[in-house]
């Protein structure tokens, strides 16, 4: 391990990967400041950048701009009540009214501090886990794959919020039918091309991901109203006061940020949990566990209100590459991009990852650590000047987007097709999203798609054209148990507790 | 406006999963692997039963669901970008990587509303020079001129 982390830091602290460190952070907190453009998209931008760039490199860059962008989306979050990403939607519960307050400097400063605790936590725990659960994973066959990745379909699915299962699933279904366009890797037959010499090589990876992700999201944001209103209140923004915490209120949220950096870190290894779900638990147990005193302070501006959900979604994002770089199953919108953007290097991300890459398995994980002490030490003093930037009118800022976006397609492909391809699909991304379809579950499925299939054919060869490997393999077994349980668990639990229900009510009536 | 998110989103995924399905006979089959049990076709065989049911069960769970209001949108400037976009793709090999794209990004400040001309030429084409000159100087990455700086260069 010791010789893996020494691979890890002597390739993070390259002097161009530092940079790449530095850059990813700023532009990470910029784009993630601006409403309406949270991780997902700020690391979609960027994958166009990145090709140019070694694959170490090119994955310290993300991982920085994911962190930046997380961070931007509580500043946002915190000064204008704008969250710039779902997993932030919480840090404005409290954060907001401490701005009110007049104590915005304080807020930012808490989030900074409790993200940095957060994401320090789950460094550690990345580094001690990774590579155990790599080396366990060696094991792993095609079957165990193969049911892997429904295992990573179905909780993905069954994440994504009441009542929006089925939805999920249909954009996961999606997502597979789009990988299945193209050249057929195993016989070289081609499928739903029409004839089209445009779709031979499949659709690519990066215009999915930057017409859903960047341009739809986009698009939507100058759709929005009430966004385009957002701005200028980012000019009453200016003063933040100061950013001095005092000592009673570091030790009124140490044990806070450490309770919700564990939590965070564990729910977000949970393939499909994310940062969003750990933010919003991390939120819910200290307000459960807290004095009644404490308790009414949260939602006015508590001080452990903020810290919980902020040290949180930074464990959970670095939770998330456990399962990403171990078993090349993303555990995020977030990482599904990152995985795409590894495949397009021509690195396959999983078990073999810490042996034949280890350089950019390791230095993925020290450059998390030291992206967390940039964002620290160079981006908390710099925020008064980051939000200024924000008061770049949209009119400037959105066609430049757009541009970044659509350049960054074409200089890949070099064919002014893509580009009406990817405003095909942004159009549909865009009706989608007013159907409350979710997206990520797309690019998940899109992503696994040719993976699950090739495993799937792998391990029927191997099994004599027989699914037995299902349920006689014990770790297949296992796997798609938890697949079903991911998926059918909670519809079931609701059965049962209606049927419960009922037939209390019928002996309340019985004994009447 | 109000409408039945669910049952739309269900009916359009219902008609694509069985557009996917009623495509797969044109799948090439090679000799002999009718006797495969995995083929080219299994799989999309398999997602568009799987999304035909799945677009099913979303019909039947949204049939008491009630319809809601679209989020009040500016429709107007999302079609004027869209637009703009397309004719990018359209302009961007004639006119060559320069102009295409000042063009492009003049028009798109001026659709938003931006009317300061300083700011207007001042975003565009020093951009898009300071733009194609890392990328064809820096980067060496190869930009075609397009038909008319060919043609110009041609007189």
């Amino acid at each position: 391990m010791w010789e893996g982390i020494y691979i890890g830091v002597t390739t993070a602290v390259m002097p161009f990967n530092l940079l790449m460190m530095f850059v990813g952070c700023f532009a990470g907190t910029f784009i993630g400041m601006l409403p309406g453009l949270g991780p997902v998209s700020a690391v979609a931008l960027m994958i166009p950048v990145t090709y140019g760039l070694d694959p170490s490199s090119g994955i310290i860059l993300m991982a920085g701009v994911y962190y930046g962008a997380v961070f931007g989306a509580s500043t946002s979050s915190i000064l204008i009540n704008a969250p710039g990403c779902a997993s932030t939607v919480v840090t404005a519960f409290d954060g907001y009214p401490m701005a009110q307050q007049g104590k915005a400097g304080k807020a930012l400063a808490l989030a900074a501090y409790s993200s940095f605790t957060g994401g320090t936590i789950g460094a550690i725990f990345l580094v001690l886990f990774a590579p155990m659960l790599a080396k366990v994973s060696l094991s792993f066959q095609s079957s165990d794959y193969f049911a892997l990745m429904v295992l990573g379909l179905t909780a993905v699915a069954a994440f994504a919020g009441k009542g929006n299962i089925l939805k999920a699933l249909m954009m996961c279904i999606l997502g597979l039918m789009l990988s299945t366009v193209g050249t057929d890797r195993s016989n070289g037959v081609e499928r739903f091309t029409y004839g089209s010499i445009e779709f031979i090589d499949g659709l690519s990876f990066l215009l999915l991901a930057m017409a859903t992700f960047a341009l739809a999201e986009v698009i939507m944001s100058v759709m929005d109203k009430s966004t385009n209103a957002q701005q200028k209140k980012t000019n009453d923004a200016s003063s933040l006061g100061s950013m001095k915490l005092t000592k009673s209120e570091i030790k009124e949220v140490a044990p806070t940020v450490l309770r919700s950096s564990v939590l965070g870190f564990i729910v977000g290894v949970l393939p499909g949990a994310g940062a969003t779900i750990a933010s919003f638990l991390a939120y819910g147990v200290e307000r459960n566990i807290s004095s009644k005193e404490d308790k009414e302070k949260f939602g006015k501006g508590s001080l452990k209100g903020l810290a919980a959900p902020e040290s949180a979604n930074n464990a959970a994002s670095t939770g998330s590459f456990v399962p990403m770089l171990t078993l090349g199953i993303p555990g995020s919108g977030t990482t599904a991009v990152m995985l795409g953007a590894l495949i397009a290097y021509g690195i396959q991300p999983g078990p073999r990852l810490f042996i034949d890459h280890p350089d950019v398995f390791w230095s993925v994980i020290v450059s998390m650590y030291l992206g967390n002490i940039v964002l620290l030490i160079l981006n908390l003093p710099l925020i008064p000047y980051i939000a200024k930037l924000l008061e770049i009118p949209r009119s400037i800022l959105i066609p430049l987007i757009l541009f970044f976006s659509l350049t960054g397609v074409y200089l890949v492909s070099f064919n002014a097709f893509d580009i009406q391809v990817m405003v095909i699909i942004c159009i549909c991304a865009i009706g989608l999203k007013l159907l409350d379809f979710p997206l990520a579950p797309m690019l998940l499925g899109f992503i696994l798609g040719g993976m699950l299939e090739d495993n799937l054919r792998r391990a029927l060869l191997i099994n004599d054209d027989s699914m037995s490997f299902m349920w006689e393999r014990p770790l297949t077994a296992i796997i798609m148990s938890l697949a079903m349980l991911a998926l059918f668990g909670q519809p079931l639990l609701n059965f049962i507790r209606g049927k419960l229900s009922q037939r209390k009510t019928q002996d309340v009536f019985d004994a009447e | 406006m109000t409408i039945a998110k669910d049952r739309i989103g269900a009916l359009i995924f219902l008609a694509l999963s069985i557009g996917y399905g009623l495509s797969i006979p044109l799948i090439p089959v090679y000799p002999g692997d009718e006797y495969e049990i995995f083929t080219a076709k299994t799989l999309p065989t398999a997602l568009a039963i799987i999304g035909s049911i799945l677009s099913l069960a979303l019909l039947y769970a949204a049939r008491g669901a009630k319809k809601s209001a679209l989020p009040e949108l500016d429709w107007a400037i999302a079609i004027k970008l869209i637009a703009l976009m397309v004719s990018y793709g359209v302009i961007l090999e004639p006119l060559g990587f320069l102009i295409a794209t000042t063009i492009f990004l003049l028009c798109g400040y001026w659709l938003l509303g931006e009317r300061r001309k300083w700011l207007l030429f001042s975003c565009s084409l020093p951009l898009v020079l300071c733009f194609w000159y890392g990328l064809t100087q820096l980067l060496d990455i190869y930009l075609a001129p397009g038909l008319v700086m060919q043609w110009i260069g041609g007189l």
